[in-house]
């Protein structure tokens, strides 16, 4: 993304803004990206203290960085740069303390299901969270890169040519990596009907 | 249009997820209405892609902005410090030593002058006057007064 490109993107001017000593447009920035930061690093390391601790480094670095800030990319590549590289360092040194036993422990913690209109059985409920926990297991088991770029282009919604920037990857080396994920996914999970 | 496989692997994806346009979405589906195999692989994707729907994030703890304004004020005041102190740590011992000597010197030089020019009251020097002797004094004025 050129430096044209960038003046579009809102989140970079007020990156800009806060180089220039403006606290309140790093309040902007967060407010904008804590959500899919957090959300993001969560799924990726799958226990919600860590993901917000990690989040908490992301946005450090950011208001660290902001003397030195250019804006040549989107906003949220770097942003996305920044916790993806923090996420997977964390897994690297957890995966060496802990090996993989992590894999094979029960959910940490799972969001209460909201349903609307009804309260779900014990029996739904007790479905619901298996299942849940086998969509967790299988997205654990897919390799770093794979992992990392189903849960941008899932959850962040974020564009093919964006994801291969923060992955350091071709946009067809994305695809590639992407349909290859999403086989291994269908392989696992095709099962589930709905859940 | 032809199957969905490793050839275009975006097209089933983005299919699914919504991302093809009209007309692609359209060539596709007129492949689906013949080919059972895609038409698989696309219930497949689609279990998937509502598999993955499911799966939401917990909330976020509601002091997440304040601990992290916490931690960027205790970085500015230590790196306030560290410039604070880095001003010092270059120079060398034998800079330091005269000027730490000379600040000491003036400092005692300063106190000594200080507790000469400014003697605190002691004790003696106060006169503390009770209640007693000023209503014996008044009475005093009284009477010479009436008996004048």
């Amino acid at each position: 993304m050129g430096v044209a490109a960038a003046a579009l993107d809102y989140d970079a001017e007020l990156m800009l803004r806060v180089k220039d000593g403006d606290g309140a447009s790093f309040g902007l920035l967060l407010e904008k990206h804590r959500a899919s930061v957090i959300h993001f690093l969560y799924r990726l390391v799958q226990e919600q203290p860590v993901a917000e601790e990690l989040a908490q480094e992301v946005f450090l670095r950011v208001y660290r960085s902001r003397a030195s800030y250019e804006p040549t990319a989107k906003f949220t590549t770097w942003l996305f740069r920044i916790a993806t590289h923090l996420a997977l360092n964390w897994l690297r040194d957890e995966r060496h303390e802990r090996g993989q036993e992590r894999l094979d422990d029960g959910p940490a913690e799972l969001p209460s299901r909201q349903v609307l209109d009804r309260r779900p059985s014990v029996e739904q409920e007790l479905v619901y969270r298996v299942k849940l926990d086998e969509v967790r297991q299988a997205i654990s088991a897919l390799p770093e890169k794979q992992r990392t770029a189903v849960l941008m282009h899932k959850y962040d919604e974020m564009e093919y040519a964006q994801i291969a920037k923060v992955l350091g990857c071709s946009e067809s080396a994305l695809k590639s990596l992407l349909f290859r994920a999403y086989s291994t996914l269908r392989a696992r999970l095709a099962h589930m009907v709905s859940i | 249009m032809n199957c969905l496989d490793s050839s275009n692997p975006e097209t089933l994806v983005a299919y699914v997820a919504g991302e093809l346009d009209q007309d692609a979405a359209s060539a596709l589906e007129r492949h689906l209405a013949d080919c059972p195999a895609c038409q698989s692989l696309v219930a497949e994707q689609a279990a998937v892609w509502h598999a993955l729907d499911s799966w939401e994030a917990p909330q976020i703890s509601p002091d997440f902005d304040q601990r992290l304004y916490r931690r960027i004020e205790n970085e500015s005041r230590s790196s306030w410090w560290r410039r604070f102190t880095g001003a010092f740590s270059p120079m060398p011992l034998r800079q330091v030593l005269p000027l730490t000597a000379t600040a000491g010197l003036l400092l005692m030089a300063g106190l000594l002058f200080y507790r000469t020019d400014t003697a605190i009251p002691t004790r003696s020097h106060v006169q503390t006057v009770r209640a007693e002797q000023v209503e014996s004094t008044l009475d005093d004025m009284e009477l010479l007064r009436d008996a004048m």
